[in-house]
């Protein structure tokens, strides 16, 4: 066995077997990936509840709802205006040409949001599973790295044939680093994993709460014209 | 998407760069420094040997156990294995010399004030001021042979001094003490078990005999319920052949007024003779042909 130089994270790293050093780039870059995830859907679901209320806000306003698909469908919209647009685009197909299909329109939008909907939910659930499978595997992870590393500590001691805590400890350091690591990739991935789906089922039901609004104020106005 | 990659990957080097740079590498424990004792093994028997003090044995410069710190004020102890020494040496007591007031803070040769004649330039040249050496000035010239004891001792007799009758006096004085010449005197335990051939080395170690005594106590069914039954002390003698086994019959030796001391010398006895063979070192087989054991209830049995 090396004589150990040092315990810096550097040092930890290069004395690792490669094994271990394997693991720990793993971790690294899934502890990356997890907080890229992490940050975009702190900005996405952001971004998504203040569209929302913005979109509440105008759409119980008064405006007419002509003029507010006027204003909005030719942009790419999400939740909530997605819904409305979809709705609305429904609508207007039905009531073109000479024969409008007004028979079944109620359940055409219904059908329409309800794809808008999960297309909208789908959007915001992405990728929370990688920090959900982050979460569960890092530690794992990060233990077998530990497992692997005291093993050729052990070998090493056993080869060296003393029990000198000198000889011992050297190991056992770089191989707990690699569990280290691990907790520190899964426990913001669980945390944050929580927290989101938490988020994008709140999302989610507000959404379901307007479409069922919407298609009941688009039935009323079904029924007045037919 | 990349706005999360690009700050993630942000945040993750400069936590690698701050972990760089606040743990450069780990830092040693402090260990106070511990002061190396050093650390003698010494048998247990060099402590416990029991050995007779011997009059005209050879001078010996032999530390005391306990050296004692104030050679004044205390009372008197005897000094350490006094047979040992060639010149009978007194047990120190409080004045050992009539003349110096007891009163006087700094110990002066003890026969200085009061011999005014002749010793005066004896103790001139070495007042020592080191208490333990008080006693040494007085007798270096007359007594050559005899070196400086560690332990404080008062001035040894002076014979052959022209102050003859002073150092008499003071002789009669310190002889109505019994020069404290006991064997196992150095020893902290009560002297359980002696041998008439103590004038011999005797190398039996206390441990030994503590074993030969577990051993008999192991036997032992003493006076439980009898009244006062902690009080029943037998003392025991008995020979052992070299094979260990018990000849003749055991001997009680002491008495007591207690009715049940019959029962309890006769379950003393018993135990004697029913642990035979005793497990004791042939070589020595000197040292325990005879032994005296004290049956205490208290001891053996409460450990």
């Amino acid at each position: 066995m090396a004589p150990h130089e040092g315990f810096s994270l550097i040092d930890l790293f290069w004395q690792a077997h490669i094994v271990v050093q394997l693991v720990m780039i793993g971790l690294i870059l899934s502890s990356v990936w997890c907080w890229a995830i992490i940050v975009d859907k702190v900005l996405l679901i952001g971004r998504t509840q203040r569209q929302m209320n913005r979109f509440e806000t105008v759409f119980w306003s008064g405006q007419s709802l002509e003029e507010l698909y006027g204003t909005l469908h030719n942009r790419v919209n999400h939740s909530m205006a997605a819904l409305f647009v979809a709705a609305m685009r429904e609508w207007k197909r039905s009531h073109e040409g000479s024969r409008p299909a007004i028979a079944s329109l109620q359940q055409r939008i219904d059908r329409v949001m309800d794809v808008t909907i999960q297309r909208e939910s789908e959007r915001l659930e992405s990728r929370l599973l990688i920090l959900a499978t982050v979460g569960s595997a890092a530690p794992f992870i990060g233990l077998f790295g530990t497992v692997w590393g005291i093993m050729t500590a052990f070998q090493a001691i056993a080869t060296s044939e003393s029990t000198n805590l000198a000889v011992v400890a050297p190991g056992i350091a770089e191989a707990l680093f690699a569990t280290a690591l691990g907790l520190l990739a899964a426990i913001p991935a669980v945390i944050a994993f929580n927290k989101f789906n938490s988020d994008v089922g709140k999302a989610v039901a507000r959404m379901e709460g307007f479409a069922d609004e919407f298609s009941a104020i688009l039935s009323r106005q079904i029924d007045e014209r037919g | 998407m990349r706005a999360g990659l690009i700050a993630s990957l942000a945040g993750h080097t400069a936590i690698l760069v701050w972990g760089l740079v606040s743990f450069p590498d780990a830092e040693s424990f402090s260990v106070p420094q511990v002061e190396t004792l050093p650390v003698d093994l010494i048998p247990v028997e060099e402590f416990t040997q029991l050995r007779l003090g011997e009059r005209n044995a050879e001078i010996r410069d032999v530390a005391a156990l306990n050296p004692s710190e104030t050679p004044e004020e205390t009372p008197p102890q005897p000094a350490d294995r006094p047979g040992d020494s060639q010149v009978q040496q007194p047990t120190p007591s409080p004045a050992p010399a009539p003349p110096p007031p007891a009163a006087e803070p700094e110990p002066q040769p003890v026969a200085e004030p009061e011999p005014a004649p002749a010793p005066v330039p004896v103790a001139e040249p070495e007042p020592a001021p080191e208490p333990q050496q008080e006693a040494a000035p007085a007798p270096q010239p007359i007594v050559t042979s005899v070196a400086p004891r560690s332990k404080p001792t008062p001035p040894r007799r002076a014979p052959e001094r022209e102050t003859e009758e002073v150092v008499d006096q003071v002789a009669a004085l310190l002889n109505k003490v019994e020069p404290a010449a006991a064997a196992g005197q150095s020893s902290q335990d009560p002297a359980s078990l002696g041998s008439r051939q103590g004038a011999q080395n005797i190398r039996m170690t206390q441990s030994e005999l503590d074993a030969l005594r577990g051993q008999v106590a192991q036997c032992w069914s003493p006076p439980v319920g009898a009244v006062g039954a902690e009080e029943l002390k037998v003392r025991v003698r008995f020979n052992l052949s070299q094979s260990g086994d018990v000849s003749g019959s055991p001997e009680v030796l002491n008495s007591n007024g207690n009715p049940a001391f019959r029962a309890a010398a006769s379950s003393a006895v018993r135990a004697i003779m029913r642990c035979q063979p005793y497990s004791l070192p042939v070589a020595k087989y000197e040292t325990w042909q005879e032994v005296i054991i004290n049956f205490d209830p208290r001891e053996m049995l409460g450990g």
